[in-house]
């Protein structure tokens, strides 16, 4: 293992780490409506949200580089593929667990919801990249993709 | 490439330890719901309680060292996680640590008290103390003395004296009847009063010491006014509420100059409940206090010695008459923040929800603007209204739920920044002058049936005992364009 690719990793964990830590920040500062973003805070979804995003980022990025790592699958345009199911991913799952929870408490945000997923493809995408980064370096098949080391 | 799955942890161990710094204990979060849920009941404070006890050595801040639960600690933690919520919450559970109080009624029997009961008339007064006695949490708690030169133990039962249709007829003999001692006898109640205690003294609040012949009615008002400000200053920490009722009189007056007088008509009486001021916020919180708070066929009400409350309230971010645009402080939710008027008109409009509840004061007064005083440099006008359940959707529960009073403020934002104060006054009430005569020697004057002699003389004693004025409360709200 190089030193290098060692601080590649610790830094995708710092980034990840940090993002939760300010995770309301990095949502609010993009997307902030009133009484909607109020009852995500209230209700904890600022908390599940942000980590479905990171697991459902992490995972991803781990498939494609130690269970798929395949060299039929290492062109940069699989690792495109493997980003967008990401970004369609966990938005879909933090929608469906923001909307069960509004509806066991009687509130309806529905377009307010459907933007903030749209905030959260962003940050879903740059979490793959971050993921991506700090784990291809021990892909047997991969570690090429998305760009040549 | 093995050696990754031994780093890989390395992130769910730091997303995990972040989890853990940033999550809630059990307590916390169980209050967090309740407060969001605006499940804010007995049953849900009970639920609390189990937690705490249910972990004694977690808990042990929340615990006194009898094993009860701390209810100002525990006040406190709600207050801080409330606190925190967006908009802020607030849960009064002061009145679930209210032991169990008792009740001491004391029942003047002065010669014109006994005309209040007469038995031609509709009893109104006996209804009222017998409502009051029947309607106190703890019924077995109760105690009856009568009052008039001095304070007599009720020879009687509870039972006997609620079902007793002549309780002046049955009282006969106790004590003299001639005249009534306000000195002592408020000085002996609150003297002897616990701090569990509620005393409520009946009485038509007519001051008649002994021997009043040739004493000009000016001199027996200072004397009255003088006497209730050295009783009352004595106990700061009373709260003294008043109620006003009507009453059928059928019998002799006994005015100030000894010349009595038969009189048929109404005339009002007064129920003076007093009790610590702790005793008398945990009673007005609590709606099995609510008989002696606000009893039935009450005509007006005034609590001396009511400190200014802070209310629970916040700027609906959307509602249907905001105009304009602006942003509530995460951070602070007096805090507007972005202010814009209408695009068109320039004037900004926005709604604050309030619990006025804890005021302890009636709806009508609540719901006039009029009897609120606003603050601004952009000259905002203020509409009050009452919330109703109708007002209540999905998605403004959380702002409106267990808020009593929508207060719309209207105005163009003529500063970078402002600062708008609401305040609501606590003055001395209009009813208590209204309700006040100069003489009463003459039952064919107007007003007779509606006006106490020196009213507005003993109760001013009382107020200045206190040092009245104040507001009942304040709420100020940022404003920043």
């Amino acid at each position: 293992m190089k030193q290098q690719h060692l601080i590649y990793l610790i830094a995708g964990i710092v980034v990840t780490v940090l993002f939760y830590i300010f995770r309301i920040n990095a949502y609010e500062s993009i997307y902030s409506v009133a009484g909607y973003s109020d009852q995500l805070y209230n209700l904890g979804l600022y908390d599940m949200i942000p980590l479905i995003t990171i697991v459902v980022a992490w995972a991803m990025a781990a498939i494609y580089y130690f269970a798929i790592n395949s060299v039929r699958f290492d062109r940069w345009y699989h690792w495109l593929v493997m980003l967008a199911l990401t970004v369609m991913l966990a938005p879909i799952a933090g929608y469906m667990v923001n909307s069960s929870i509004f509806d066991e408490n009687g509130l309806s945000y529905v377009a307010e919801s459907l933007t903030f997923e749209l905030v959260n493809m962003m940050w879903a995408a740059l979490l793959f990249i971050v993921a991506s980064f700090s784990m291809r370096w021990w892909s047997t098949n991969c570690r090429h993709t998305p760009i040549p080391q | 490439m093995k050696k990754i799955f031994y780093i890989i942890p390395l992130l769910v161990v730091a997303i995990a330890l972040t989890m853990n710094s940033c999550s809630t204990s059990p307590l916390e979060k169980a209050i967090k719901q309740a407060l969001v849920q605006q499940d804010t009941t007995q049953a849900r404070f009970d639920s609390i309680c189990a937690i705490i006890k249910a972990y004694p050595e977690r808990y042990k801040t929340y615990l006194t060292d009898g094993g009860e639960v701390d209810v100002a600690a525990l006040a406190e933690l709600i207050e801080s996680t409330g606190s925190n919520l967006r908009p802020p919450m607030h849960w009064d559970v002061t009145r679930y640590g209210l032991q169990q109080l008792s009740l001491t009624i004391y029942f003047e029997r002065s010669g014109s008290m006994v005309p209040y009961d007469a038995p031609g008339g509709r009893g109104q007064l006996k209804k009222a103390v017998n409502d009051m006695i029947n309607h106190f949490p703890a019924t077995g708690n109760v105690a009856i003395n009568i009052v008039n030169d001095g304070i007599y133990p009720y020879q009687g039962s509870i039972d006997q004296f609620l079902q007793d249709r002549n309780i002046y007829a049955s009282t006969q003999g106790v004590g003299n009847a001639a005249f009534t001692d306000f000195q002592k006898i408020f000085n002996d109640i609150l003297r002897v009063q616990t701090a569990g205690n509620v005393s409520v003294l009946v009485t038509d609040l007519i001051y008649s010491p002994a021997d009043t012949r040739d004493v000009s009615v000016e001199k027996i008002f200072n004397e009255e006014n003088s006497l209730a400000t050295r009783i009352f200053r004595q106990y700061k920490g009373k709260s003294i509420l008043v109620h006003q009722f009507m009453g059928d009189y059928q019998g002799k007056y006994y005015p100030y100059n000894n010349n009595p007088f038969n009189y048929t008509g109404q005339r009002p009486f007064y129920m003076l409940v007093i009790a610590d001021s702790k005793v008398m916020d945990a009673m007005a919180a609590d709606a099995a206090y609510a008989q002696l708070m606000s009893p039935a066929g009450v005509r007006n009400s005034y609590r001396f010695n009511q400190a200014e409350a802070s209310v629970d309230y916040c700027v609906i971010p959307d509602w249907k008459d905001n105009a304009g645009r602006f942003r509530v402080d995460h951070h602070d939710a007096t805090h507007l923040t972005k202010c814009e008027g209408d695009k068109t008109t320039g004037i900004i409009c926005f709604s604050v929800a309030a619990n006025l509840n804890g005021l302890q004061k009636p709806a009508a007064f609540l719901a006039d603007a009029s009897h609120y005083q606003l603050k601004s440099i952009s000259g905002f006008t203020l509409k009050v209204q009452p919330i109703d359940h109708s007002m209540v959707t999905g998605n403004n529960r959380a702002y409106l739920e267990g808020k009593t009073h929508l207060l719309t403020l209207t105005g163009k934002l003529t500063e970078p920044r402002d600062e708008v104060t609401i305040s609501l006054a606590n003055e001395f009430p209009a009813w208590i002058e209204q309700s006040t005569a100069m003489s009463d020697t003459n039952p064919s004057q107007p007003g007779f049936a509606t006006t106490t002699l020196g009213l507005k003389e003993f109760l001013g004693g009382i107020a200045s005992a206190f040092g009245q004025g104040g507001n009942y409360t304040t709420i100020k709200l940022k404003l920043e364009r």
